[in-house]
């Protein structure tokens, strides 16, 4: 068969070549001689013979492409040829090798990370069976939950669950635990290395812990079992109810009590109430949450530690995500539309009017920890990641650029080379296969080292993620393997722009003008191929990038510098903030919390060193009412005038060093009530006049406000002082505010600020010794005003940004001026003979040697002017997280531009440098 | 004449190659001058596309070849058509000849027009 001999022919390839070689010598003699019996003379004959014949070499190559495997073999010839060149130039593999290793490398970590976190499925048995259940609601998108005696109706009635289960988050108290060893603090390391100070809970009282709280078959469900002791059963339903009993994560069991093996049937009291321990789950076990929680409670006993919560009987109220396995061979269309059937049966077990009677449509989804888009804290994760995503792009579409450069400088140079092989005869295409090869070569480099970078970004990533944040949020438990599709995904992305951009140059430069090639006419003066064009653009590309990158994480780095520089307006470095909860419902009645807040209150004023103690809600950005000037009537007009109003105590001006400018303090107790406003505020209502003495009415209708927060009244509020203005927490607030005074029996919910005098870290271990006596229950945060400044949303995602930038920036930068560095050498390269000629013409070598830097420096240039005008517009949309700074802060724009120039010109110096030193002899001979 | 002559070659060359080959044993140089003899030096076989031709009929298995001593004593590389060559062969002469069939109706319909 023919293709048997092929695969033949191809070992015997050696032989067979000979053998042709043989036989057209025998046709060329019987030719030459035909030729002299004709009468020509031996030369012309053996010429004439010759002639006819052609190219010998192609002849036979051709003969030889009738094997079927040729093709193979021309493969591996371009690639060992293509192995040999990137061994001959090794700076230039180096720096695309690693340019291009870099950008997969981190954009693949990026990926993967993406996928592991927003799009992991369920952590139980054979996931893809689970779905999970929720309620859209047209009034209320967040309202996805069910209530527990809906549970319940769901459970028992449908046929298309093999499990139905419920769980709910909680934070609970915990105490009984003080005998134990302790391990751990909260966020260290590589966070408040870049500024950033987490509160830290004061030892002693109680602590909070993330409880996840589930229906009795949830383990047996997600087909989970205990690594110690056992996990809850349904059958155990009535054996809890008088064993109380609770399983802890083995994660939480090993950062909070270091694996005490004797842990396992202690007792653990959770908001008063005890538990016994009877399990440990799984090591990173996290079910159907998106972290690991500390403890897990049975849903029957939540009325334990939630005291006076009905959930478990009313159907109104809403408690917990619902989550189902699919019975064998149901499909989740089915399920979805047997749930809406029972959905509407259901209505009518509500009551009424209630919502729970209203329509509604029930969704399922393929099992996933993170909600439908609902939660408005993980749209902004969502969109964290998007930005995070695109700046990564931008970071390989600048080593791509690079690469493409430094191909198309080497094209350049190899015109000699290429046009020799197409005098030899090769054809375009296999000349175009072959550089299409070497592109392809340096392309599954790149990829091998991008996965060494990628293994080493997750790992760095995980260890500092899991080590930042805090115990009390839960354990965070990243799965970040490099993820093979992502890497493939992103590999031929890779492979695809370098062979793009290698392949325009290859098709360039494979044009046959062969004489001028061989001439090398590129050393004319002046000399512009199109090719250098292309080259200068890409310069200019990563310049502009870059410069925008590092514009932007220079503002955003001196704009939260500023924010901690400048002064708020009141006292930050000598006030310890004390963020004091009683965990939900612990069972106390407003009374008992308000008087032990009293006790708390009086033994801290007694510490030493205490200046007072005072308690106020932080200005600015949390609460706002209507205002009426008029005390005649109350707010009825839309739209009324606002004001951000706090309640503070009467100390609290005192306390912080606000000083009051007019008027004076609060300081009755009968009506008509009080109010201080700032200068803004009364700047805003009574511009130029005396506002001391002056009515206003605050009205909280159709604002938001907690169940049982203290609001202002509906009765007319007298202005009896003004105070200086003070920075408000959220930025984009301005500083007109209004004190109200806070009574002081209602100190509870309200941030203490305590002054002192000694330094304030000592005074919260004080403190801590004060609360183990006093108020064993609470849970308290303190931190200095000062550390508080950096925990403001602005302040966090300012930092976080220009960190981000920067690193990005950097990378950028390095890879950019590589790649201005090999651009130039290989400019330099071919103009030599140029060069030498200036020389040889008179002229010194300073100026040539400014001549291409000035040639150089220009594609950078005009790249720094776009990435300026880029980066000014940037500036504007994120002048909310400036500060003050000025959207054309001069330190961050000229700053980063003449750094990047001075690099691009220290990249382009070291290769002119090079060329200047050569001798104008050799440059004049060189051909 | 001649690049007209040439095209039509390299679509019969195989044929040409065959038919010759159907009287005997023949090197490569003896096929060239076979064909232009017998075709009166019209049809002339260019070296490059003969030598390529006569591989791939080999790999088709249309020939066979071995090496042998020519009439001076050279070594030269001797085909002959195998079995599959005389029936290939036979395929493609019936369709030249229906070819030419084809092409010479057409030609005489115009002249009997005229």
């Amino acid at each position: 068969m023919g293709w048997m001999r092929r695969v033949q022919a191809s070992w015997r390839r050696g032989r067979l070549s000979k053998e042709l070689d043989e036989e057209l010598r025998f046709h060329l003699a019987m030719r030459e001689e035909m030729n002299i019996r004709n009468g020509m003379s031996a030369d012309e004959s053996r010429l004439d013979a010759q002639r006819r014949f052609g190219n010998a070499t192609l002849l036979k190559e051709r003969a030889r492409e009738i094997d079927m495997l040729t093709f193979l073999e021309t493969v591996l010839q371009d690639a060992r040829f293509a192995v040999r060149m990137l061994i001959k130039h090794p700076g230039f593999t180096a720096v695309a090798v690693a340019g291009l290793a870099i950008g997969i490398g981190v954009n693949t970590a990026v990926f993967t990370t993406y996928k592991a976190v927003m799009l992991q499925p369920l952590d139980a048995k054979d996931p893809q069976q689970l779905v999970s259940i929720y309620r859209t609601n047209l009034h209320d998108p967040s309202a996805a939950g069910f209530s527990y005696p809906d549970y319940e109706t769901y459970r028992d009635h449908n046929q298309v669950f093999s499990g139905l289960i419920a769980a709910a988050a909680n934070e609970l108290a915990l105490t009984g635990v003080d005998d134990l060893p302790t391990a751990g603090t909260t966020g260290g390391g590589v966070a408040s290395a870049f500024g950033f100070r987490f509160p830290s809970k004061v030892a002693g009282g109680a602590e909070f812990v993330r409880v996840e709280i589930v229906s009795e078959n949830y383990f047996s469900v997600l087909g989970v079992n205990a690594i110690r002791g056992r996990v809850f059963r349904s059958r155990d339903v009535h054996d809890l109810q008088a064993h109380p009993a609770v399983l802890i994560s083995e994660n939480y069991w090993q950062r909070r009590f270091r694996a005490d093996p004797n842990l396992l049937g202690k007792t653990l009291n959770l908001n008063s109430a005890a538990f016994t321990l009877i399990g440990i789950t799984p090591h990173d076990f996290m079910g159907t949450n998106e972290n690991v929680p500390d403890l897990w409670l049975p849903i029957r006993l939540n009325n334990l530690v939630n005291h006076g919560s009905g959930f478990f009987h009313d159907r109104e109220e809403i408690c917990c995500r619902l989550y189902g396995r699919l019975a064998q061979a149901v499909t989740i269309g089915a399920a979805q539309a047997e749930m809406n059937i029972l959905a509407d049966q259901t209505r009518s077990l509500h009551l009424p009017h209630s919502d729970g009677s209203k329509p509604v449509t029930i969704s399922l989804f393929p099992g996933s920890p993170f909600g439908v888009a609902q939660d408005s804290d993980q749209r902004i994760i969502m969109w964290g990641f998007r930005l995070i995503l695109l700046a990564v792009g931008l970071v390989l579409l600048i080593s791509c650029a690079n690469v493409a450069g430094l191909q198309l400088a080497r094209s350049a140079a190899r015109q000699r080379e290429i046009g020799v092989r197409l005098s030899l005869g090769a054809s375009r295409l296999r000349l175009i296969r072959q550089l299409f090869t070497e592109s392809s070569l340096l392309g599954v480099l790149a990829g091998a080292f991008a996965l060494v970078i990628t293994w080493w970004v997750l790992r760095m990533l995980v260890v500092q993620i899991s080590a930042a944040l805090p115990m009390e949020w839960g354990s965070l438990a990243l799965h970040v393997e490099p993820d093979i599709h992502v890497f493939a995904y992103v590999f031929a992305i890779s492979l695809l722009a370098g062979v793009l951009f290698g392949l325009a140059p290859a098709l360039e430069s494979s044009r046959p003008n062969l004489s001028s090639a061989i001439k090398e006419e590129g050393a004319k003066f002046g000399f512009r191929l199109g090719s250098t064009r292309l080259r200068d653009v890409l310069v200019g590309i990563q310049a502009c990038v870059c410069l925008f990158l590092l514009v932007v994480a220079g503002l955003l780095i001196r704009g939260s510098m500023r924010l901690l520089a400048s002064s708020p307006g009141y006292e930050i470095k000598h006030v310890v903030g004390l963020d004091v909860n009683f965990p939900e419902s612990v069972g106390h009645s407003p009374e008992k919390e308000e008087a032990e807040l009293r006790q708390l209150r009086d033994s801290v004023r007694r510490l030493p060193g205490v200046t007072s103690v005072t308690a106020g809600g932080p200005t600015g950005g949390l609460r706002i009412a209507n205002i009426t000037l008029d005390d005649t009537k109350a707010v009825s007009e839309v739209p009324a005038p606002t004001l951000y109003y706090s309640f503070v105590a009467p100390n609290y001006f005192e306390t912080l060093s606000i000083p009051i400018t007019l008027g004076q303090g609060f300081a009755r107790t009968l009506p008509p009530a009080e109010v201080i406003l700032s200068e803004s505020a009364a700047n805003r209502f009574w511009p130029g006049k005396n506002p001391i003495g002056r009515k206003m009415m605050l009205d909280v209708k159709g604002q938001y406000h907690g169940r049982n927060e203290l609001i202002p009244h509906n009765a007319p509020y007298e202005v009896v002082g003004i105070a200086k203005d003070t920075r408000p927490v959220l930025p984009w607030v301005d500083s007109s505010s209004a004190y109200l005074p806070l009574p002081l029996d209602r100190w509870s919910g309200q941030p203490f600020l305590v002054r002192t005098r000694i330094g304030p870290k000592e005074l919260i271990g004080d403190i801590g010794r004060q609360l183990i006596s006093v108020a064993p229950n609470l849970v308290v945060y303190a931190e200095t005003l000062e550390d508080l400044l950096t925990a403001t949303p602005s302040f966090v995602l300012s930092r976080l940004s220009a960190i981000f930038a920067t690193i990005v920036g950097m990378l950028g930068l390095a890879l950019a001026s590589v790649g201005i560095y090999g651009s130039v050498s290989y400019a330099v390269v071919r103009r030599t003979r140029e060069m030498g000629i200036r020389m040889a013409l008179g002229a010194k070598r300073h100026e040539v040697l400014s001549l291409i830097l000035r040639e150089s420096t220009r594609p950078v240039l005009a790249g720094l002017m776009a990435g300026f005008l880029v980066a000014a517009g940037a500036s504007h949309l994120l002048r909310g997280l400036l500060f003050g700074l000025s959207t054309l802060d001069p330190v961050s724009f000229l700053g980063v531009s003449a750094l990047f120039l001075l690099i691009a010109l220290f990249a382009a110096y070291i290769p002119a440098k090079r060329a200047t030193r050569v001798d104008p002899m050799v440059a004049l001979r060189y051909e | 004449m001649a690049r007209a002559n040439n095209d039509i070659l390299q679509g019969t060359l195989a044929l040409l190659v065959l038919k010759t080959l159907q009287q005997g044993p023949m090197h490569g140089w003896g096929i060239t001058l076979h064909i232009q003899r017998i075709s009166n030096e019209v049809l002339r076989v260019e070296e490059g596309s003969l030598y390529p031709a006569l591989h791939r009929m080999e790999q088709e298995g249309w020939v066979s070849a071995e090496w042998g001593s020519s009439e001076n004593n050279r070594r030269a590389r001797y085909y002959r058509l195998t079995a599959a060559g005389r029936r290939q062969l036979a395929a493609e002469e019936m369709q030249w000849r229906r070819l030419t069939d084809a092409v010479a109706s057409v030609l005489a319909f115009e002249v009997s027009r005229a």
